[in-house]
């Protein structure tokens, strides 16, 4: 039986609302098809292993706990994390989770902290939240894929040289609601301001993910297709409301 | 002077007037005129009348009916604020309403309950008897941003106090920081075991000490992040309560437990099921202790109570009793969750979610709740019916805790909803019905249309 072993990083610290529906269309959607998912945790104080996982999920997280944070990346986890990526391990990464892999974050007041600097990224903050439903066209190979989720984050962030943005803004704000991109990519990580549940109402890039990650482990592989319905009128219910 | 509070008083009544004979039962616009009038109207009025004001992420409303209950037992006047008139607006409102023309109020206590992040514009104003903060969990992020803001909002409002009882919970990491923080005495409740059969989920909100931010260790959860916490870093650590219960058994009508209220052990009912529910009549115990309120008063109170304006509230339709639960966040839902699946007892689900502002346009948090469990225990759930602005998205997130979607009913009309779950429940199965917050008074209007029910809420 084919496997995929699923990493779900920082539970306990990035973990804000509907986080976890991500993990669960992961582990559905591979086991609707017969594949295994081994889902394990990565909580802070905990060994992360670079050759260990397929695919790793990062959630966003408060302020308060970014301390905490920043003490357990100060190891060599950041070197581990950094070895995963380059060599390829798929990641999703979202909100506080994105801007971790940046190399660092400024608070309005002008305070900065040092992030992991894998991606050529870089954060700042601002008093005004980006709140609400949006959507984004992502590049999917010439044929744009539709994304709707739902952004809440008050940290604008900027692309440096060689990150592509996931997609271009169609509704709402983005990256830093100005130059028009959302999220980035890099190797195989996919990044997103889409918090909660964007796997599950969209699960073309769910399965983009999970293909990915197959093809690395297995070489040529194709997902066999799965009845969307529900998934498609979730997404279509933001979509329609945001035209 | 005067002549500003009797006009802003005048103003509040007749426009709360005016709004009753429309069918429309806001006290927000009324509260909102007053103060147009006389901004500090509140302050005025809330000076003679002894003032419990409960805060809090869940539990407010049930806590607030509790005291009430409580005081009305032990023969005192009070009044309440409506539920969810939980802001400046309606909580002036509900002053005005009940002082007369002259500011005068007639109620020797005022029960309050306040949305914890207008606790800061409300604590100004009133200087209370006892405060309680029943606990705190996230609770729409769009809202807040973050948890400690509701915590420094509190602590804001508490200062105007000085001379009020505290009542906190002691198994809450995030409420209880507050004991030290400000001068007033402080008095504590908790549960001391961990209900039976209650298996603790893993959604905690707080993992972290809010003093040191050390990871906490626990000697015992009840649920989410409450329990027996204590902090390896720096020691900070739950204290044991005044007012406890221990020896809990959950039934599905009605809870059991032994309480101690401050020495005095008594075996008792709480007339409303769910282990939350314990933590609320221990709340409101507290409140009444520290009142002076007699303990075979007070349990008589817990023991009698029945219900609250939509939480676990009961009502008999053509021989099938309807319960509606109000539904906000992960960490209640879970509870609801918890008390559904472990009751074995069939039953018809309606969850009901909208995203309007009042419900909090971020519904991601359906995706922490566990419905697994539901899933788990299907064969207890024959009929499920999903409704609201969200259902669909609902739909989904019952797909991916593994239901089959073919057998459940989702439909945007409230009307649909009834008489599937009515018209065609021929073994009169018991409904129990979670709707988010605006959806809750949409439904009870369809349920009183289609029965020519007058007015069953108070
Ligand atoms: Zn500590």
């Amino acid at each position: 039986m084919d496997e995929l072993r699923i990493c779900h990083l920082y539970p306990d610290l990035l973990n804000l609302y509907g986080d976890r529906g991500n993990i669960c269309a992961l582990r559905n959607r591979l086991e609707w098809r017969g594949i295994r998912a081994i889902v394990s945790e990565v909580p802070s104080g905990t060994a992360f292993s670079a050759s260990g996982h397929d695919i790793v999920f990062i959630g966003g997280g408060q302020d308060f706990e970014q301390e905490v944070l920043l003490n357990d990346l100060s190891g060599e986890k950041t070197r581990l994390i950094k070895e995963a990526v380059e060599s390829g391990v798929v990641f999703l990464a979202i909100c506080g989770g994105y801007q971790l892999l940046g190399t660092h974050y400024t608070t309005h007041e002008g305070l900065q902290y040092d992030f992991t600097g894998i991606m050529d990224i870089h954060t700042i903050g601002d008093k005004k939240r980006m709140i609400g439903d949006y959507m984004f066209d992502m590049d999917n190979g010439g044929k744009p894929l539709r994304i709707a989720g739902f952004e809440n984050h008050s940290g604008k962030t900027y692309l440096g040289e060689g990150i592509r943005p996931l997609g271009k803004i169609i509704r709402g704000f983005g990256n830093n609601g100005a130059d028009g991109t959302e999220g980035a990519r890099y190797r195989n990580v996919f990044c997103s301001y889409s918090h909660g549940p964007l796997l599950p109402k969209n699960p073309s890039l769910c399965d983009i993910l999970l293909e990915t990650a197959l093809k690395r482990r297995y070489g040529d592989y194709s997902l066999s297709k799965l009845d969307d319905s529900i998934e498609q009128r979730a997404s279509e219910l933001i979509v329609k409301r945001l035209s | 002077m005067k002549f500003k509070i009797f006009s802003a008083i005048i103003i509040a009544k007749a426009m709360t007037f005016l709004l009753r004979l429309s069918g429309s039962g806001g006290t927000s616009l009324p509260g909102k005129a007053a103060m147009a009038v006389k901004a500090d109207l509140l302050s005025y009025l809330s000076k003679d009348v002894r003032t419990i004001l409960i805060t809090g992420t869940n539990g407010k409303t049930t806590t607030a009916r509790i005291i009430s209950e409580i005081l009305r037992k032990s023969g005192k006047t009070y009044f309440e604020n409506k539920s969810g008139a939980n802001l400046i607006s309606g909580i002036t409102a509900a002053f005005a309403l009940n002082s007369t023309s002259f500011g005068k109020i007639k109620s020797e206590f005022a029960v309050i309950e306040c949305d914890e992040a207008a606790f800061k514009t409300v604590g100004k104003h009133i200087n209370a008897s006892i405060v309680v903060v029943t606990n705190l969990f996230r609770d729409q992020l769009d809202r807040y941003g973050e948890i400690t803001h509701a915590l420094n909002s509190i602590i804001d409002g508490i200062r105007s106090s000085p001379n009020a009882a505290l009542i906190l919970n002691s198994d809450d990491s995030l409420s209880y920081s507050i004991k030290g923080l400000v001068p007033n005495r402080t008095y504590l409740f908790g549960i001391n075991s961990p209900p039976y059969g209650l298996d603790a989920d893993f959604i905690s909100d707080a993992p972290y000490c809010i003093k040191c931010k050390s990871r906490y260790e626990y000697d015992f959860r009840t649920y989410a992040h409450l329990g027996g916490f204590r902090c390896p870093g720096c020691g900070y650590r739950r204290e044991s309560p005044d007012y406890s219960a221990d020896e809990i058994s959950l039934g599905s009508s009605f809870s059991e437990a032994l309480f101690s209220l401050k020495g005095d052990s008594i075996r008792a009912k709480v007339a409303i099921p769910g282990a939350y529910n314990i933590y609320n009549a221990l709340a409101a115990a507290a409140a009444a202790g520290e009142l002076g309120l007699r303990p075979e008063l007070i349990i008589d109170g817990i023991s009698t109570f029945r219900s609250g304006f939509g939480r676990m509230e009961v009502l008999d339709l053509e021989g099938i009793s309807i319960h509606m639960i109000l539904v906000k966040n992960p960490a209640g839902l879970n509870q609801v969750i918890n008390f559904l699946a472990n009751d074995p007892v069939r039953k018809i689900l309606v969850m009901i979610l909208n995203d309007r502002h009042a419900d909090g346009t971020d519904i991601s948090w359906i995706w922490d709740a566990n419905f697994e469990k539901i899933s788990a225990a299907a064969d207890i759930f024959p009929r499920i019916i999903l409704s609201g602005t969200r259902a669909v998205e609902l739909l989904l997130r019952f797909k991916y805790a593994g239901l089959d979607t073919a057998a459940i009913k989702t439909t945007g009309s409230y009307q649909d909803v009834i008489s599937e779950a009515m018209g065609q429940n021929t073994e009169r199965l018991p409904v129990y019905i979670l709707p988010t917050y605006t959806a809750m008074f949409d439904f009870r209007k369809a349920l009183s249309r289609k029965y020519k029910i007058k007015k069953f809420w108070k």
